[in-house]
């Protein structure tokens, strides 16, 4: 169908107003993780959009070089939370990926584990904040409050039901046939499954794997509740740098937030064929 | 299915090698789904029944006392009693359904809006489609991070207000209890267009193409297309979308509380903020599982509506 000219241009214009509109707020950041300490809190005519003397001391300031004109030194680096949040994401999805797809194999094709669709349902969609308590308890008596590993154990329960659904769907939509031809060979259902599936599904694991390790790379309540000093999360970390002589550290809030970022969008991009599915549980394919 | 298939494969013929197909089937099935169901377990069977039990009782972790001797200070259903006359609740539910019912639909429509757009091929789709995205993967606490730097007093949402109305402007944005709400919502927004943006072009493609071509033939406009096909149509992607931005908007808690940390005063505090306030600093953890479960079990209810919604989705694409 083709369309007219002024609905062409009414087109780019409305796209451009809100890549504008998106484009905005990161730009923001990224410009002010580069200003100096002078030009993070001018105000008015000085508002600078654009940092004028570009620098990296933000994120050498957060890796621990002390700067001059801040006069404050951090007492711990955000290499730990880095690391913290690296290991937490990483054995969370891990432990996600593993349950969940062994669990979609086996509801796929024997028909297990009926009330795992509505339970893990209704785990994604609880808030988080209402079911803490428990957790809270449960893990300070297991010694798991404020270490990674405790934190890896409940990302790899809260986003279970992603890992569980992607993979579902997946499963679902495989043709049979070759397991089948598996089978007639010999093959034990184990076989089947560790040999002929698990290969052939090699891109969609990696899809799910990304999908969950960005859910858990972003949250934010779950290592406020659980971490304290020791392992706190890159988001946990960068929300508690202020200081009473400075007030906001601005810049170095930014290069954090920066770093944070960075990964889940390169990331989500990377997936992009199969965010509906995930976030739809399956209901919707593109 | 697979089994009888195999089975008749094998020419087997008889009970004995089906069953022992069968058998192994459900073996393996039950050893794959176990570590799900022990997860499941772990994280909310006996979490709720904890919960359940504490709710009854006035406990917290500073009483000294181990939480299943939690008994000790049991107090009946007086928590649930209090809930009912706890002022500050009710403000936060309140705030909650405030955010929720100007953002889900603002979201809605800014994303339908811009689905229409992205309907057929134009130059630089697929990039567009891709920056549009990126605010939903943005770390929602860094998002929250953003806009606490957009909206300070001498910051660039200021600096622009001041440009377009060619006076200086500096409104305290945070610090002001209504505007502190316009603003947490204002970030709402910015995130989770995309993905209403991202569901709604999705359902939007799946509108088959020769009901509106055969509609166009019978003169009907794009907006008579529009109402009277197209959204039919996409009915169920759209209570998809919009149950979805219900459930996880009710949750708001990381670029608000960043934002804002609730306040000020508790202009902003919505429930999930409210719950982590009591838990944090107020401590009184038997009255903060009675809150919980009050609210698990509204939501229970809206989750088993949406599950069925889902369910029915994916029956019509089977």
């Amino acid at each position: 169908m083709k369309r007219s000219v002024s609905f062409e241009l009414f087109r780019y214009a409305a796209i451009l107003l809100a890549l504008a509109v998106t484009l905005i707020p990161i730009l923001w950041m990224v410009s002010m993780a580069f200003k100096p300490v002078g030009e993070w809190s001018a105000t008015g005519a000085d508002l600078t959009w654009w940092p004028q003397n570009p620098t990296l001391s933000n994120f050498r300031f957060i890796f621990g070089q002390s700067d001059s004109s801040l006069i404050v030194a951090l007492d711990r680096t955000a290499m730990k939370p880095i690391l913290s949040s690296l290991l937490s994401a990483s054995f969370g999805t891990l432990i996600a990926m593993t349950a969940g797809t062994a669990a979609a194999y086996g509801l796929s094709r024997f028909g297990s584990g009926q009330n795992l669709p509505l339970a893990l349902t209704q785990l994604r969609l609880f808030p988080p904040m209402a079911v803490m308590i428990p957790v809270m308890i449960m893990w300070a008596f297991l010694k798991l409050t404020d270490t990674w590993w405790g934190l890896a154990l409940v990302y790899g329960i809260v986003t279970l039901p992603f890992a569980f659904w992607l993979m579902k769907t997946f499963f679902d939509d495989m043709p049979r046939e070759i397991e089948e031809a598996g089978l007639v060979e010999g093959c034990s259902r184990w076989r089947v499954f560790t040999r002929i599936t698990l290969p052939m599904m090699r891109a969609p694991l990696a899809s799910a794997a990304l999908f969950v390790f960005i859910l858990n790379w972003s949250d934010y309540l779950i290592a406020l509740l659980l971490t304290t000093r020791e392992w706190v999360t890159v988001p946990v970390y960068m929300a508690s740098l202020s200081s009473s002589m400075t007030g906001q550290l601005y810049g170095a809030k930014a290069a954090l937030g920066l770093i944070a970022a960075v990964p889940p969008v390169i990331m989500g991009i990377a997936i992009q064929r199969h965010l509906v599915r995930g976030l739809t549980f399956g209901a919707l394919k593109q | 299915m697979s089994v009888a298939t195999v089975s008749q494969t094998a020419m087997a013929g008889q009970d004995t090698t089906a069953r022992a197909g069968r058998d192994e089937s459900a073996r393996l099935g039950f050893r794959l789904t176990l570590p799900a169901q022990i997860l499941v377990l772990f994280i909310a069977v006996f979490p709720l029944l904890m919960q359940l039990y504490i709710s009854l009782t006035d406990w917290s972790p500073l009483s000294g006392r181990n939480w299943w001797m939690a008994w000790e200070s049991w107090n009946s259903f007086y928590n649930y009693y209090d809930l009912m006359q706890d002022n500050r609740f009710w403000g936060a539910l309140w705030r909650t359904f405030v955010v929720m019912i100007v953002c889900v639909p603002v979201e809605f429509l800014l994303g339908l809006g811009l689905a229409t757009l992205f309907a057929d091929d134009f130059r630089g789709k697929r990039v567009f489609y891709s920056i549009l995205l990126m605010p939903m993967m943005v770390v929602p606490a860094v998002a929250g991070y953003m806009f606490f730097m957009l909206f300070q007093s001498g910051g660039p949402v200021n600096d622009v207000l001041s440009t377009l109305l060619g006076t200086r402007v500096a409104i305290a944005w945070l610090s002001d209890p209504t505007l502190a709400l316009v603003a947490v919502m204002i970030a709402d927004i910015w995130q989770w267009t995309p993905l209403m943006f991202l569901i709604l072009l999705a359902g939007l493609v799946g509108v088959p193409q020769d009901q509106v071509r055969a509609a166009t033939l019978l003169g009907a406009g794009p907006w008579q297309r529009f109402v009277t096909i197209v959204i039919p149509k996409m009915k169920t992607i759209i209570i998809i979308a919009l149950a979805i931005r219900v459930i996880e908007n009710f949750k708001i808690f990381d670029t608000l509380y960043i934002m804002t940390g609730g306040g000020p005063g508790v202009a902003t505090e919505t429930i999930s903020v409210y719950i982590y306030k009591l838990t944090t600093q107020d401590l009184i953890w038997g009255y903060v599982a009675a809150i919980a479960l009050a609210i698990l079990l509204v939501l229970s209810v809206v989750t088993i509506w949406a599950m069925k919604r889902m369910a029915a989705a994916r029956e019509v694409q089977a």
